[in-house]
């Protein structure tokens, strides 16, 4: 039993690590992207939102047909999650850039800092702690989202969960959920700390 | 004038009974059987809760023993062998020994039916359970997770008919295995005979040809209490005693998987008949 909930939380872990990970790459440059072009940055985000209400099992429906990114296993829970995760690290990035003061934007202009310049030196690195506090949100919540991969035979700590609802067994439920919190609070602990950094930095 | 309504409204409030709580499992049969029962009920004149779609057998169960269901659908052989554990009891006295009464038999067997693509059973061929030995090497299998760990599932099977898989099953939300059985995903799932959507989608239905599975006979379970919650509940639940046979129940199933009608409407229809 040890034996096995290390296993699916090894799984576990991988699913919500490759999730926020591709979240992270698609979500910075998404949210960097919204604050340049408001009118579609708008739309954006709205898309965003309306994905963040579509039940998992539908998403999966949907997903199960579709070559490459669909199927049963791991990879659609995956793309599952890397779309729940956008929202918080997408609307975090726009937020902390929208949220760089003008007069420190002008200045960087007067300087003569050019639109890359002024991204990388002044913007990204004063809107890094709420970029670093969406990555957190989409952690945490990714770490109980993702007991959901069992649905479509995803594995992970989400297992023990199913199996133990499908025969009301109370400790298989709590083999898998009192991981999934343990994660969760580690994974917060952790980020908290690196989000503080980033504050004094 | 004031003291009066409050008066009145306590009054309303009082005579108002606790309604009949009608659960179902979580497949399309169970939810459409669920809601004939709660229309029986309510033409009789109860109150009713509908809870249907609330999850698999043990939820249900453990539902009814506890007080939070009323009544809803069981199947014979899921309860002598998943829920008593006595396959050879005789199930409306090992009902009674639990406050919970055996009901009325709706008509029809709906066993497990292992499902294969048709295009697979034709190619192999596949006819029988005991013919997926010969693909056990390739044949990827996929469950919702009650087959999986029932003593009457996957693994009694796999120890009655002798066959090793190579691949251990794919687990998943029992309502997704058909799609992942339509895609392409997994070769082999495990559905009710009952199911309309083994003729609509072009599948095959094994033939459990070493009698492993028992007779799975739909009947109506409910507690001892249920008239005193709705007097004449259980005469309205047994005036639907036989009204269903397979080819009825299949009927239903397909109404609402294959044609998409709403449960309430075919349900309606069905008991009008």
């Amino acid at each position: 039993m040890t034996a096995e909930i290390l296993r699916v939380t090894g799984e576990h872990m991988l699913i919500v690590a490759i999730a926020v990970g591709v979240a992270i790459i698609i979500g910075i440059p998404l949210g960097i992207y919204c604050t340049r072009n408001p009118r579609a940055g708008r739309v954006a985000l709205r898309v965003i939102d309306a994905i963040q209400t579509i039940p998992s099992l539908a998403l999966f429906g949907f997903l199960i047909p579709v070559p490459f990114i669909g199927g049963i296993g791991m990879r659609t829970a995956i793309v599952a999650l890397i779309l729940y995760s956008l929202l918080p690290i997408v609307r975090n990035t726009f937020v902390g850039i929208r949220g760089v003061d003008p007069v420190v934007r002008d200045a960087g202009v007067a300087l003569g800092l050019t639109t890359r310049q002024l991204l990388f030196d002044v913007e990204l690195p004063l809107a890094m702690p709420s970029i670093v506090a969406g990555i957190r949100i989409a952690t945490v919540i990714g770490i109980g989202v993702a007991t959901i991969a069992a649905a479509v035979g995803g594995g992970g700590l989400g297992t023990f969960i199913f199996r133990g609802v499908a025969m009301v067994d109370t400790r298989l439920i709590l083999a898998g959920a009192l991981p999934a919190a343990a994660l969760a609070l580690i994974a917060d602990v952790v980020l908290s700390a690196v989000e503080r950094k980033m504050i004094k930095g | 004038m004031k003291r009066f309504l409050a008066l009145a409204l306590l009054l309303a409030a009082c005579s108002q009974k606790k309604p009949i709580v009608v659960g179902s499992k979580n497949f399309t049969e169970s939810v459409i059987l669920g809601e004939m029962v709660a229309q029986k009920l309510e033409s009789a004149g109860c109150t009713v809760d509908r809870r249907l779609n609330m999850g698999g057998t043990f939820v249900c169960d453990s539902a009814m023993t506890s007080g939070a269901l009323d009544t809803y659908v069981e199947y014979s052989g899921t309860a002598l062998e998943a829920i008593l554990k006595q396959p050879k009891a005789d199930v409306a006295a090992a009902y009674a020994k639990r406050g919970l009464h055996w009901g009325p038999p709706l008509g029809f067997n709906n066993t497990f039916a292992m499902i294969v693509r048709r295009d697979d059973a034709q190619r192999i061929p596949l006819q029988s359970i005991s013919d997926l030995a010969k693909v056990a090497a390739q044949f990827r299998p996929g469950f919702g997770y009650e087959f999986v760990e029932r003593p009457d599932g996957w693994n009694g099977l796999l120890a009655a008919y002798g066959i090793t898989f190579a691949t251990p099953p794919k687990t998943m939300d029992l309502g997704l295995t058909y799609k992942a059985l339509a895609s392409n995903e997994v070769d082999l799932i495990a559905g009710n005979s009952t199911d309309g959507l083994i003729e609509s989608l072009g599948l095959i239905a094994l033939a459990d040809d070493r009698h492993y599975f028992p007779r799975y006979d739909a009947a109506i379970v409910y507690r001892d209490d249920i008239d005193k919650k709705c007097k004449g509940a259980s005469k309205a639940l047994e005036s639907l005693r036989g009204k269903l046979d397979d080819a009825a129940m299949r009927r239903l199933n397909f109404e609402v998987d294959g044609k998409k009608r709403d449960v309430a409407v075919v349900a309606h229809d069905a008991l009008g008949r």
